[in-house]
């Protein structure tokens, strides 16, 4: 009887999310409890055929063995299965970063490492990307979520490549990446070469101008720098006491 | 003491007796107007009637007195209460449980339709919408729903208002008198959809009703429950608390000439208990919930709670 009551509890006192990455606990259960796991995982088979709608959801509830009307499980109904989707994809780069590991002889860059996994990210929108639009649409209706989600998924790759940064760079970092993937996202949805060149190419140019960008500011800002001494130091020779 | 508030809801003329001995008391001191709770006998398990603690045998009996007090003018005593609002509650309440919607299949059977039963349903309000939308909205005419309720004349009103409805006699409508408690007639594992709608407040047991609940319903079936709820607004509920307990007594009154019962429907909202703790008794009796488990309607005056009883796993 205790643990009975205890078990549907333990999912409100226990934090949902946590704001850092931990090596010795292991993570929050998120939003979804188990059963709405199942169903949202048996939903997401039917999403290519039937987009991110609720009849994908109502033949998931009936796959995983429950009725129609147990869709009542999911308020925001379609939106869920998009926040499946990412979630599920997200979770899933854990594994991308061994199989990374492995491909070369030699070990990557951290930076070699975030490409490689944001398109490894790319391409767990494959199956569902002549869908996408559905779901960008979904989630322009739930800004605060769909905002949090890329500020999770840029968090998650930057963490997985090995970043370790703890200046403000941490904020730039996450920041362009979140641009580079949400433009190159978009643009995959109307992609029709083969294997996705384009968007690879469209990627790898995003990265390119965020380098160039970043290179391009750190001279402004050694420019500004050296300016503002050189000219601290001739008033000084002036006579000025600053 | 005890027995004379016992027949107090029974006999029209003790109830404008029992008027005459509130009358000289300021509407607005009504709040704080907490009858002494009679010490109950060691032997006997009491409940809440209102403000009152009596014996669970006699909380039925009073609240079927309310009701059968209150059932002619139910729709304008609900408009009052809620200020009108209920009607809005009562849509958002059925377009969320989105009813009669069916598995897309490949095959050409048609499908069953949804099995509903509005438990406290009397006159019908919540079991003619959800009937409607199942039909109009997604095309399942052959969702069927069973009105239940324990007092006769609030089922008799619902029977009335449902000859103005298309399922007027047809077998898609059913009425059954029953006590939410002991559904003896219901077989365990039949029912898609159980709904109760401001009633389980007026419940005696209310975690017997949630296990009853759970047995009737199909694994996988849908528990939904509409009541009034805690204000979640500090500033909003003071004013709210001022409104119940001060104007709808005195409403009842002067509308429907009885105060005693508006009385008891105010104080059972109070003492009902609050959206955490009612989304706790749902999971105690076994159910799973949705995300948080509620949703607030209007500020908290109402909640819809939900809950879905799961799957046993293979």
């Amino acid at each position: 009887m205790a643990t009975k009551r205890l078990l549907p509890l333990t999912r409100f006192t226990q934090p949902l999310r946590r704001p850092y990455h931990s090596y010795t606990h292991p993570a929050p259960p998120g939003p979804f409890n188990e059963i709405e796991r199942s169903i949202l995982s048996s939903a997401a088979k039917h999403i290519p055929s039937h987009g991110f709608t609720s009849t994908s959801l109502a033949l998931g509830c009936s796959d995983a063995g429950y009725i129609a009307a147990s869709t009542n499980l999911f308020p925001k109904a379609a939106f869920s299965l998009v926040e499946w989707h990412l979630l599920a994809q997200r979770e899933a780069l854990k594994g991308e970063v061994d199989a990374i590991a492995g491909d070369g002889a030699k070990p990557m860059g951290v930076g070699a490492k975030v490409k490689e996994l944001t398109w490894r990210r790319l391409m767990g929108n494959e199956e569902v990307i002549h869908r996408w639009q559905e779901a960008l649409a979904l989630l322009a209706s739930h800004p605060s979520t769909s905002i949090h989600e890329l500020a999770l998924l840029s968090d998650e790759i930057w963490f997985l490549s090995g970043d370790v940064s703890v200046d403000t760079s941490w904020y730039t970092k996450r920041a362009s990446l979140s641009t580079i993937y949400a433009a190159t996202e978009l643009f995959m949805t109307t992609d029709k070469s083969v294997g996705f060149q384009e968007t690879r190419e469209f990627m790898e140019r995003r990265f390119e101008d965020g380098r160039s960008i970043g290179s391009t500011l750190g001279s402004v800002g050694q420019w500004v720098g050296f300016t503002a001494h050189a000219g601290l130091n001739v008033l000084r020779s002036k006579g000025v006491r600053i | 003491m005890a027995t004379k508030s016992a027949i107090r809801p029974f006999l029209k003329a003790s109830r404008f007796q029992c008027l005459n001995s509130r009358t000289s008391r300021y509407f607005s001191q009504t709040s704080i107007a907490r009858s002494e709770p009679p010490q109950p006998t060691n032997h006997e398990r009491t409940t809440h009637f209102g403000f009152e603690t009596v014996a669970e045998a006699e909380k039925e009996a009073r609240v079927a007195g309310v009701f059968s007090n209150v059932a002619q003018s139910y729709d304008t005593m609900n408009d009052f209460m809620s200020l009108g609002i209920h009607r809005l509650w009562k849509d958002h309440f059925v377009r969320s449980i989105n009813p009669g919607t069916t598995t897309p299949s490949t095959t050409t059977t048609p499908s069953p339709g949804w099995k509903m039963l509005d438990i406290a349903g009397g006159t019908g309000d919540i079991a003619f919408r959800l009937l409607d939308h199942a039909t109009n909205i997604n095309n399942s005419p052959s969702s069927t729903i069973t009105i239940s309720d324990i007092n006769p004349e609030m089922l008799e009103e619902g029977r009335k208002r449902s000859l103005k409805t298309s399922y007027a006699n047809s077998p898609r409508l059913s009425f059954l008198l029953a006590n939410a408690e002991i559904l003896h007639t219901v077989p365990s594992n039949s029912v898609d959809l159980y709904t109760v709608a401001f009633g389980i407040r007026n419940f005696t047991d209310k975690p017997k009703a949630l296990r009853e609940a759970y047995r009737v319903l199909k694994p996988g079936g849908v528990f939904a429950c509409l009541e009034f709820s805690g204000v979640t607004n500090p500033l909003f509920d003071a004013i709210y608390k001022r409104w119940s307990f001060g104007a709808i007594p005195l409403i009842g009154q002067l509308v429907a000439g009885d105060r005693a019962s508006y009385q008891y429907l105010v104080e059972s909202i109070e003492q009902f208990p609050k959206q955490e703790e009612f989304r706790d008794m749902i999971q105690e009796a076994g159910f799973v919930v949705p995300g948080k488990g509620w949703e607030d309607l209007t500020g908290g005056i109402a909640a819809i709670h939900k809950g879905v009883k799961p799957v046993p796993k293979q």
